[in-house]
C-alpha cells in the first residue's frame, strides 16, 4: 500500500477505540471527502491542539484565561463540583442536574503510581475555597478506590477551612438488575438509601 | 488454555478507553499481569471485582507462557474494605505492595508472598498494631526475596556488634569493621527485638508489646535497607497525610 495512506493509518490507529480495519476504513473515506470537508477536520485538530488550555481558576479546558462556566453569572457560585477530568463536567452538564462551579483535578491519588496530593490541583481547591463565597464542595470523584481515597483526602484538607463537604451518592446504575449487581455496589446502594 | 486461580489486586493500570492492566498477586502463579476488557463501564460484567484489594476466584485465557492473558471472569470471595476506605490504612498497604512488587518477580510461584499479605491484611482489618504488623511483613518478605538483613550479631565473625553497614548488609563488630560506607547504630533491645520477630508467629504477633521506640528503630533501618536493595524511593513514602 502507499506509503501516504499507509502512514495515515497508522497515525488513526492511535485514537481509542479505532483498531486496524477501522482505521482503513476512515483512511479511505478521508481519501474519498471533498477537500474543503476534510481540510476542515484537519484544521480543527490543529486549532484544538494549539489554543486550548486550562482555565486559570477551575483547570477546565477552555480557549481563554478564565473558561464559560467559571465566567458565567448565571450560576450558582457558591457550589463547586470536583471532578478529576475536563470530559466529566461535559458529561454532568449534559445531564442538566446543576448549574454551578466546577473543579477539575486533572487525575486522581493514586500512591502507588506516585500521584500524590502535589501532583493534583488540590492546592489550588482550598485555596479557591479559603477565598470564601463556597458552602458546599461536592466531591464527584469516580466511584472507585483512587476516586475514593482522593474524596477522603480533600475533605482532610478542607475540614478547617469550615466547608460543607459532599460526596455523589453511590447506586445501581439505571436500566440495570439488581441481580448482576456485585456485592460491593450493592451494599454502597443499600448504605446510601434514601426516604421515599 | 483456560487457567483457574484465587488472587488479590494489587494494581490496576489504565489502557485505552475503558480497559484495565490487572496486577494480581495470585495463589498458583505468584504476581501476574492479565487484561481486563472495559471494565472502566458502567455496566461491566466485571462490576467492582478489579479494585485493589478485593480478592477473587479468577480464570484467565492465554497460552502458559503469555506476557498478558486475557481475563474471562472475576467472582468476588471477599473485599478489604475497612483498609481500602481509610486513607491512611491505605496508604500503609499501598506502601506494602509497592515493595512487594519490586522484590518478587512477576510468575514467580515458588514463594508463597500469597498466603502472607492475606494473612497480613486480615491482621490489619482485625484490628490496630499496624506498625508492628507492617513491619513483620516487610521483614517476612525480604526473607522470602533472600534480602533478610543480618541484625543479631557481626556477619563476619558472629561477634556482638551494633554497627548496621548498609551496604553490606549486617551488623559488623569492631574488628570486622573496615572502610566507610552509611552506618546507623541499633540499640541491644532492638536487635533482641529482631530476633525474637524472625522466630515469631504471625499469628500471635498482637501478643507482642514492644516499646514504641524499638519499633521505630527497626522501621527506619529497614525502610533504609529496603531501600537500597531495591534501589526504588517508594513512592508512597513521599505521600503525607495532612
Ligand atoms: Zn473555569
Ligand atoms: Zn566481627
Amino acid at each position: 500500500m502507499h506509503g501516504i495512506i499507509e502512514n495515515l493509518i497508522n497515525q488513526l490507529t492511535r485514537l481509542p477505540g479505532i483498531g486496524r480495519k477501522s482505521a482503513q476504513r476512515l483512511a479511505f473515506f478521508i481519501l474519498s471527502m471533498p477537500e474543503s470537508e476534510a481540510m476542515s477536520i484537519a484544521e480543527a485538530i490543529r486549532t484544538v491542539k494549539q489554543t486550548a488550555r486550562f482555565c486559570n481558576t477551575c483547570f477546565n479546558i477552555t480557549d481563554n484565561e478564565i473558561c464559560e462556566v467559571c465566567s458565567d453569572d448565571s450560576r450558582d457560585r457558591s457550589r463547586i463540583v470536583v471532578v478529576e477530568e475536563p470530559s466529566n463536567i461535559l458529561v454532568i452538564e449534559r445531564s442538566g442536574a446543576f448549574r454551578c462551579l466546577y473543579h477539575v483535578l486533572l487525575g486522581a491519588l493514586s500512591p502507588i503510581d506516585g500521584v500524590t496530593p502535589e501532583k493534583l490541583k488540590i492546592k489550588e481547591l482550598a485555596d479557591r475555597v479559603a477565598a470564601g463565597g463556597i458552602q458546599e464542595v461536592v466531591v464527584a470523584t469516580n466511584p472507585n478506590t483512587k476516586g475514593e481515597i482522593t474524596a477522603q483526602y480533600i475533605k482532610e484538607v478542607l475540614a478547617p477551612l469550615g466547608v460543607k463537604v459532599t460526596r455523589i451518592a453511590y447506586g445501581l446504575p439505571m436500566g440495570s438488575d439488581i441481580e448482576f449487581a456485585d456485592e460491593v455496589t450493592l451494599s454502597k446502594a443499600l448504605a446510601g438509601r434514601r426516604e421515599l | 488454555m483456560l487457567q483457574r486461580t484465587e488472587g488479590i489486586v494489587l494494581r490496576t493500570t489504565p489502557y485505552g478507553e475503558a480497559d484495565l492492566i490487572v496486577t494480581f498477586l495470585t495463589k498458583d502463579h505468584g504476581i501476574i499481569k492479565v487484561f481486563a476488557k472495559s471494565p472502566r463501564k458502567v455496566k461491566s460484567r466485571f462490576g467492582s471485582s478489579l479494585e485493589p484489594l478485593t480478592c477473587s476466584r479468577i480464570s484467565f485465557w492465554g497460552k502458559e507462557d503469555s506476557a498478558l492473558p486475557r481475563l474471562t471472569q472475576a467472582d468476588i470471595t471477599h473485599v478489604y474494605s475497612s483498609i481500602r476506605e481509610s486513607l491512611s490504612g491505605f496508604l500503609k498497604v499501598s506502601e506494602l505492595i509497592e515493595l512487594t512488587l519490586y522484590l518478587v518477580p512477576e510468575r514467580d510461584r515458588s514463594r508463597n508472598v500469597f498466603s502472607l499479605l492475606m494473612r497480613t491484611l486480615a491482621l490489619m482489618e482485625a484490628g490496630p498494631a499496624e506498625q508492628l504488623i507492617t513491619l513483620f511483613y516487610k521483614l517476612k518478605l525480604l526473607d522470602i526475596a533472600g534480602f533478610l538483613p543480618r541484625l543479631q550479631s557481626c556477619g563476619r565473625c558472629g561477634g556482638e556488634g551494633d554497627a548496621f553497614h548498609l551496604m553490606q548488609g549486617t551488623v559488623l563488630c569492631g574488628n570486622c569493621c573496615t572502610g566507610d560506607g552509611q552506618v546507623s547504630r541499633l540499640s541491644r533491645s532492638a536487635r533482641t527485638f529482631f530476633s525474637t520477630l524472625l522466630k515469631w508467629e504471625m499469628s500471635k504477633l498482637h501478643r507482642l508489646k514492644p516499646a514504641e521506640g524499638i519499633i521505630r528503630e527497626l522501621v527506619v533501618l529497614i525502610d533504609e535497607h529496603a531501600q537500597y536493595v531495591t534501589e526504588k524511593n517508594l513512592r508512597t513514602k513521599s505521600f503525607r497525610v495532612g
